[in-house]
Parts: C-alpha cells; structure tokens; sequence
C-alpha cells in the first residue's frame, strides 16, 4: 500500500511537470505577439520591443521554456502586469475561497447523490426512480448562470432569504485566517454568528456549482447499484440471510462506489474550471474572478498561474481518488 | 413424520416482455429428513429456478401460478420477508456453482463469514455476540470445511485463493446456521477434476457428520451419483422422473433420461476410433503441420515481479491429428494455445507452422498467416457479438481476409451453415434466438470459414450440456475427416480427450509432464499427477456408468 501511494504521488509530480510544458506551448503557440498585446493598441515598436527584452521574449523558445520552468520549480509564477503584484501571492489570496466553494459544492453532490442513486436504484422504475431521473436530466441540461441568476431572483430578491452575492457582508469582520476557508476559520475562532452568514452566503452558490455533479454521481451510481444487485455476490448474501437494508447499505454500496469515486474525481475538476461562470454570477471572490479579470485587461500571467493552480487541484484530487479505490478494492493494493 | 420439504403441484411464471414463460411446471418433490436428493437437468431445465423458490429468492417477474411449497409444516410459498430471516441461510442453506463470482471481492473471509452469524444471531433475536466470539466460531466454521491456516485465512480476500478453497468457504458459510437443508446448486462446475472429487467427498463427509438433508442440482450425474441416494430428472420444467438414484442410472424409464446417460463419456471405455484409424492411417508417416520449441511465456506485473506462466514446452502437431492438452486451471493451457496462435507472443522460443517459424511475424505476414489457423473459444454465448446475426459473424473472416464478392460471401456463409448442419435461414437470426450447442456450431462455422488447415479448440464443450457436447463432438470427429483438418483440442475433462485425441500432453504449472499415444496415457499412465487426475476423473465418471 505504501509503494502504492508512492509510485501515486510520483506519478503526481511528473503529471505536473506536464501540464507546466503544456500551458507553455499553448501560451506560445496561440496566435498573436505576446508582447504587443501587453503593450497594448497604441503602443510604439520601441516600446513593444523594450517589453520584449523586458519579458525574455526575444530569447529563443527552448530558453524561454527553460526560464520558464526554472521560475516554475522556484514557485515563482511571474508577475501580473495590471496589480504589479507577485500572481503567486495573488492566486494563494484568491484560491482559498475557491477551493471552499468547490468543497462544500461536492459536499452536498455527494451526501445528495449517493442516497439518492441507491434508492433509485433498490425502487428502480418506481415513482422516486421517475422523479430523480427528471431532476439529473435537469441538472446536467440548466445552464449554471442561469440557473443562478434565477435562484437568486427567488432567494434573495422575492423571499429575501439569503444573501443575494459575496463571500461576507462588508461590515462583518473576517475571522483570523487559518485555513482561509472562512466555514473552518469561523468555527476554529469560535465566531458562530460569522459561521452562519458565510454558511448563507456560500449555499447557493454551492447549489448551482454541484448541481450538474449531483446529477451525474446520482446516474451513476443507480446504474452501478443497479448492475451489483444483481450479481450473484449479492443473491448469496440473500440466501445466508443478511438482511435487505444491510445488504444494499453496507455490500453493494461498498461495490458500486468505485465508478463513483472516478466519477467524483473527473467532476471535482470540471467544478474547478466551471467557478468561473458561478464566481462571475455571485460575486465570489475566488480564482475564477481572478482569472476572468485578468483575461480581460489582457494579463496573461495570472491567467497561466490560475491555470496551473486549477491543474495541480485536478491531479491531486485524482490521485486521493486513486488512493481510495486502492483503500476499497483490494486487488489493486498489490498491482 | 412431516417431509423437511413438500413442494406440491408447484407451477411458476416469469413474465417477459414477450408475456410469461412457464418455467415450472407442476413440481411434485418431497424431501425427508436425511434424505439426499440430486436433481439433474440441463439448463434451462429449471432447477435452479426451482431450488432459488425453495429459498425465496427467485426471480425478480416470476409468480406462482399454482401449488404450494412447505418446509417443515409450514407453508412457505408467498412467505412475507421479513419472515425468511428466521429461514434463509439459519434453517436452509444454499451453496452455488461459481465460487469466484459468489463471494463479494471487496471483503475479507473474516468479515463476510462474521457478518452471516451476526444476522443469524440478529434474527434469532439472541443479540449479536462479540467480534471475538464470532472470529472464533468462524474459525470453527473454516477448521470444519478442511481449511488450514485459519487466522492468516480470516484477513485474506477472495482473489488470493484457489477455486476449491473459495468454494470450501462457501460451504462453511452456508453451515454458519447450522441448517437442516443443505442445498447445492452445481456445487463442483466452475471447479478442476481433482478439486471436484475433494468438494465432493467433503459434502458427503458432512452429510454424515452433520446429518444434513441435502439438494444438490447439477447438469453432472457423475456428480450427483456420487452424493445423492435419491435422483430427480428434470426436463422442460417437469420433473419426467424420480427414484433411487442407483435405478435411475441402472433402467431410465424416460426418453430424455436415456438419451442423458447415453451421452456422458465413459473415462474407462476405450473408444472405437482408435481401432477404426489404426486400419484407415496410410502407412506413410504424416509430417508436422506443428511446431513448437522451447516455447516461454512469463509475465511481468507493475510492480515488477513475474509470473512464468509456461515454461519451455517443445511439442509436434502431426497434420490430420487431434492433438490434446489436458491440465487444471493455471497450467498455461490456454496461454500455451493463444501462443501457438501468436494472439500472444512468446517470451522465447519457436513456433514452426507448415515449415516457417512464425514467432517473430508481425503486422502484414502474420495477418496473412490467420487464415490457415483458427481459434474456437470455450463460451459460444460470449464468442459471438449479440448485436451481429448469424450471417455477418460467419461472413466476417470472408471480408475480412478475401476480397470475395457480396454474393458469393452470401453463397459461402449459407454453405458453411450446411456444413455444420443448421438451416440456410439461420444467417438472419441473432445469437439469443440460438440454442447453445447451435452456438457453438456457429463458432466452429466461422473458424472454418477461411478452409485453415488448423484449429485450436479451447474448452469447446465445457460450456455445454452433456447432451450437446456428446453432438459436438461427433461433429467435431467428422468435419475433421471431410476437410482434412487438425485439431489442438484444449480441455479438462479426461473423458473427452480420451474418446477423440491421438495423442495427449499432461500440462501442470506451465510444463509437460507427460505426454504421448492418448490411450497409452490412460491404460498405464507413467506420473503421479496423471494417475491423480485420471483417478478424480474416473471417480465421478464411474458413479455415473455404473
């Protein structure tokens, strides 16, 4: 088991190193001079060809790549030419409101969805079947913004229930920053009352974020109950007499979760990428707005660093993923 | 005295989407207390339909049209379920056929064998005894199948044992209970020869021991001769007939029952194609279509270690022979066979086909060289593509390899069909319209589309009912004669190679370990592990010849 997660967390590291030279190529393969853009429209040849020299972009490619990955190894993500600060600094300010965001969104796919393909799956055609096949075709057909601006048209506008965009109101002081989720912060500082606001103002966008992911781990894991109810694993543990509410609680789920681990794992990194749209539409101050900002003042090296960032998430995400199916099943701990 | 079990008139449905199939059809069984009854049937005969109401757990469209079962004087037919924990696994009990498939792989033996007595205790409402307590009566449970090293075996997984120590743990389960009615649903099929004869005699031993009642079904009558005093045969639904076991082998009454005895191959009969060839075989020496020298094939895992899973073999097929490889499950049988295909390739060694060495053909030239050699596989159900008719599976090595017209691929596959004896209009149909046997004639259909000279046969009839492979076979013998064909006939049942292979080689754990004329190795057999399998074989072949 440990070789396992060994040889997991290399493949980790060369996966990254991947993905760094991946972004590069595509940063330099995309139409377009790099340092006229960052010079902007009415710049002079002089002044593009001093940011040229300024950027290293006259060098040659492969020394480009070079520099490039040497900064990279260094943690050093360049600098961002509109805040003139370090994007690093930046994206560890922005990412921690993100990746909160992400969390308790798969937090409410997975509690939701599990149950709710299980017993699809045990009432199978039944009315509760019906209901939650029109609710994943939902999930997976609504465009989140959309769907966003309409939750917040009835939450927060009509019912005034939540708070309509924003990670905190402006005149609640945030709590010491530990992990800088602001749900654990709150609780670690013992502020509850901060904990609820940041609680009402997370829960809708978490909803639209998970609710496509919801759908998805809901199919398939009523599709892999489905099909391990049916194995004969399963008619013999009827025929010792274990019983019914044991048997798909406890064996089949244990079987059928596998494929929805992978599953949760692919959408963990669709989640990331999607904040985008779910950021720009409540306000949230994450990564995602960050980037967006950045892409459209023409700022490439945060867009980069946001890239990567949501890169490194994806793949460690993945390898926990890799590790849990090890942890379940143990025929591949040896493998 | 009441029967343990009475299944009166019982008669079944299972609704489809074509309306209901009758799949019982008025069951008259009694079962006393003692009694051990062997049910015997092909499938789809419904045994295990019938042996899975018994339990409450038979198919999920089915409804009793009419009759009753009762299991100790109680009626049990439409039992509500929270009823049948008192019942299930505690008061009857079930082993089954595949004891991979049967046991859930992501829990070890302690825990799933813990978790049967903790709902027996559950259901007997005595409370559920402690993890130690249960960890020692499960060990109990192991020690009572034969099992050794039972507190290594308690954490252990199903994936890392054998298929008769898997099959043990099944047993030991369903005993958890301590049942009245033990029953088998083909408790020996998924198992080797010598693994069938152990399961076997531990059944039998516990029947004495435990004075278990015991049902056990099976297409085998080998099988149940030799655990059950009393026979039913079931045919289409019907039990056709029921008596001492020993008078049912003896006098079948019933046509099917006859025709059932008749087709199951005797290992101590000597068959007439040996004296019937001896005169046929011209006197000039056949060559070798065959070859292979020193052949290896060892496989390397991730994490480095390596499987040898054969180890140097050198072997000559002559042209027009049938050539037999017999051995259990993991002596490289079927990787010596896919090798000498090259759907593998070898680690080392040669492969000479009709003069050139094809081991280190790739691409093109071994393209090429596919269609003088043909493979015909073990399942025909999971051989042939469900969504294809029969016609475009037969056609498909013709579009494949020729540049033949539509027509006349049209006018071969309806040949073919004739060859193998199934009608013309068989091209339209889909491998579920097809019976198994039939099946298999499709399979065979398709390898010899192309006229090879040679066919490799893994395990062609294991899959089938006895009936069926008897035919099979015969069609194998003849087909043989009429297009000049030779065959490497793969299998592990002795009786079978002894009545059509010339001549034979032993395989254990990747090498030969006996080989020569087939009847030579059956009349004086040189090596203890052939005198073993041999042995296992005739136990259950005698039984069932008595």
């Amino acid at each position: 088991m440990l070789t396992f997660a060994f040889r997991k967390v290399l493949t980790l590291i060369g996966t990254m190193i991947g993905i760094a030279a991946l972004t590069f190529l595509i940063t330099n393969v995309a139409p377009g001079d790099p340092a006229r853009l960052v010079a902007g429209p009415n710049a002079t040849e002089d002044m593009v060809a001093t940011i040229r020299t300024e950027y290293g972009l006259d060098k040659s490619l492969p020394e480009q790549f070079f520099v490039y990955m040497g900064d990279l190894a260094r943690a050093d993500l360049g600098t961002s030419i509109v805040t003139t600060r370090p994007v690093l600094e930046e994206v560890m300010r922005y990412a921690p409101a993100t990746l909160e965001l992400v969390f308790v969104a798969m937090f409410l796919g997975i509690i939701v969805g599990v149950p709710l393909g299980m017993l699809s799956a045990v009432y199978k055609d039944g009315p509760l079947d019906q209901i939650t096949r029109i609710f994943s075709i939902s999930g997976v057909a609504l465009p989140a913004f959309w769907f966003g601006i309409i939750l917040q048209l009835t939450f927060s506008v009509d019912l005034e229930w939540l708070p309509v965009s924003g990670r905190l109101p402006l005149v609640t002081r945030p709590p010491d920053t530990v992990t800088g989720l602001l749900l654990v912060d709150s609780l670690i500082s013992g502020r509850f009352s901060t904990f609820w606001v940041s609680l009402q103002h997370i829960i809708l966008p978490a909803i639209v974020l998970s609710f496509p992911c919801l759908a998805s781990i809901l199919r398939v894991n009523r599709a892999e109950m489905i099909e391990v109810l049916q194995s004969d694993y399963i008619v013999a543990a009827r025929a010792h007499g274990i019983s019914s509410f044991r048997i798909v609680a406890c064996y089949a789920l244990k079987n059928a979760m596998l494929p929805t681990l992978a599953m949760i794992g692919l959408r963990f990194g669709w989640m990331l990428g999607s904040t985008v749209l779910v950021e720009t539409v409540f306000d949230w101050p994450g990564i995602g707005l960050y980037a967006v900002s950045s892409a459209l003042s023409s700022d490439f090296k945060p867009v980069v660093g946001v890239t990567l960032m949501i890169g490194f998430f994806f793949i460690v995400a993945n390898t926990l993923v890799d590790l849990a199916y090890a942890w379940i099943d143990p025929r591949l701990r040896k493998a | 005295m009441i029967a343990l079990l009475d299944i009166q008139n019982y008669r079944l449905d299972i609704g489809t989407f074509d309306g209901p199939v009758h799949v019982l059809k008025g069951i008259n069984l009694t079962v006393n207390r003692g009694d051990t009854l062997g049910i015997v049937g092909e499938s789809g005969s419904g045994k295990t339909v019938l042996v899975r109401s018994v339990l409450g757990i038979g198919p999920r469209n089915s409804r009793v049209v009419e009759g009753s079962i009762s299991f100790d004087g109680q009626d049990i037919t439409a039992l509500p379920e929270k009823d049948w924990t008192k019942i299930r696994g505690i008061r009857i009990s079930m082993i089954f056929q595949d004891p991979m498939t049967y046991l859930n792989p992501l829990f070890s033996i302690g825990r799933q064998i813990s978790d049967v007595i903790a709902a027996h205790e559950k259901a007997a409402g005595q409370g559920v005894s402690s993890k130690a307590a249960r960890r020692a009566r499960t060990e109990e449970l192991l020690d009572q199948v034969g099992l050794p090293n039972l507190s290594m075996l308690f954490s252990q997984y199903p994936h890392q044992l054998s298929g008769g120590m898997r099959q043990r743990i099944l047993i030991a389960m369903a005993l958890a209970g301590k049942p009245d009615l033990l029953i088998a649903d083909e408790p020996t099929t998924a198992l080797d020869v010598t693994v069938q004869a152990q399961v076997l005699d531990l059944i039998n031993s516990l029947v004495e021991k435990l004075n278990l009642t015991v049902i056990m079904i099976s297409h085998d009558i080998g099988a149940i001769a030799t655990v059950a005093k009393r026979c039913a045969v079931m045919y289409k639904g019907e039990i056709v007939e029921q008596g001492l076991t020993r008078d049912i082998l003896n006098r079948p009454q019933h046509e099917y029952t006859q025709r059932l005895l008749a087709a199951v191959p005797d290992i101590d009969v000597a068959p007439e194609k040996a004296a019937a060839r001896a005169a046929e075989t011209p006197s000039a020496k056949p060559g070798h279509l065959l070859e292979a020298i020193d052949l290896k094939k060892v496989y390397r895992s991730q994490s480095g270690s390596e499987v040898t899973a054969v180890k140097s073999i050198s072997l000559a097929v002559k042209t027009g022979e049938i050539f037999g490889v017999v051995g259990e499950s993991g002596s490289g049988k079927s990787t010596l066979a896919r090798m000498l295909l090259r759907l593998i390739k070898p680690t080392s060694g040669d492969i000479i086909f009709d003069g050139q060495n094809i081991s280190g053909l790739s691409g093109e030239p071994l393209r090429q060289m596919r269609r003088h050699m043909q493979f015909v596989f073990q399942n025909p159900h999971s051989a042939l593509n469900g969504r294809h008719t029969i016609g475009d599976a037969i056609g498909e090595p013709l579009r494949i390899q020729t540049n033949m017209s539509r027509r006349d691929i049209e006018a071969r596959t309806e040949a073919l069909l004739d060859i193998v004896q199934l009608p013309k209009t068989f091209k339209y149909r889909y491998p579920h319209e097809l019976s198994g046997g039939q099946k298999q004639r499709v399979c065979i259909a398709r390898a010899i589309a192309l006229n090879p000279r040679l066919l490799i046969l893994d395990e062609p009839t294991s899959a089938l009912d006895i009936s069926v492979q008897a035919q099979v076979l015969d069609f194998l013998q003849e087909l043989r004669a009429e297009l000049n064909l030779t065959y490497v006939f793969i299998s592990h049942n002795l009786a079978v190679i002894r009545q059509i292979c010339d001549r034979t080689i032993v395989m254990k754990r990747g090498e030969i370990v006996e080989q020569g004329e087939t009847e030579q190795i059956f009349l004086a057999p040189r090596e203890d592990y052939t005198k073993a399998l041999i042995e296992s074989g005739r136990k259950t072949s005698q039984a069932a010849n008595l």
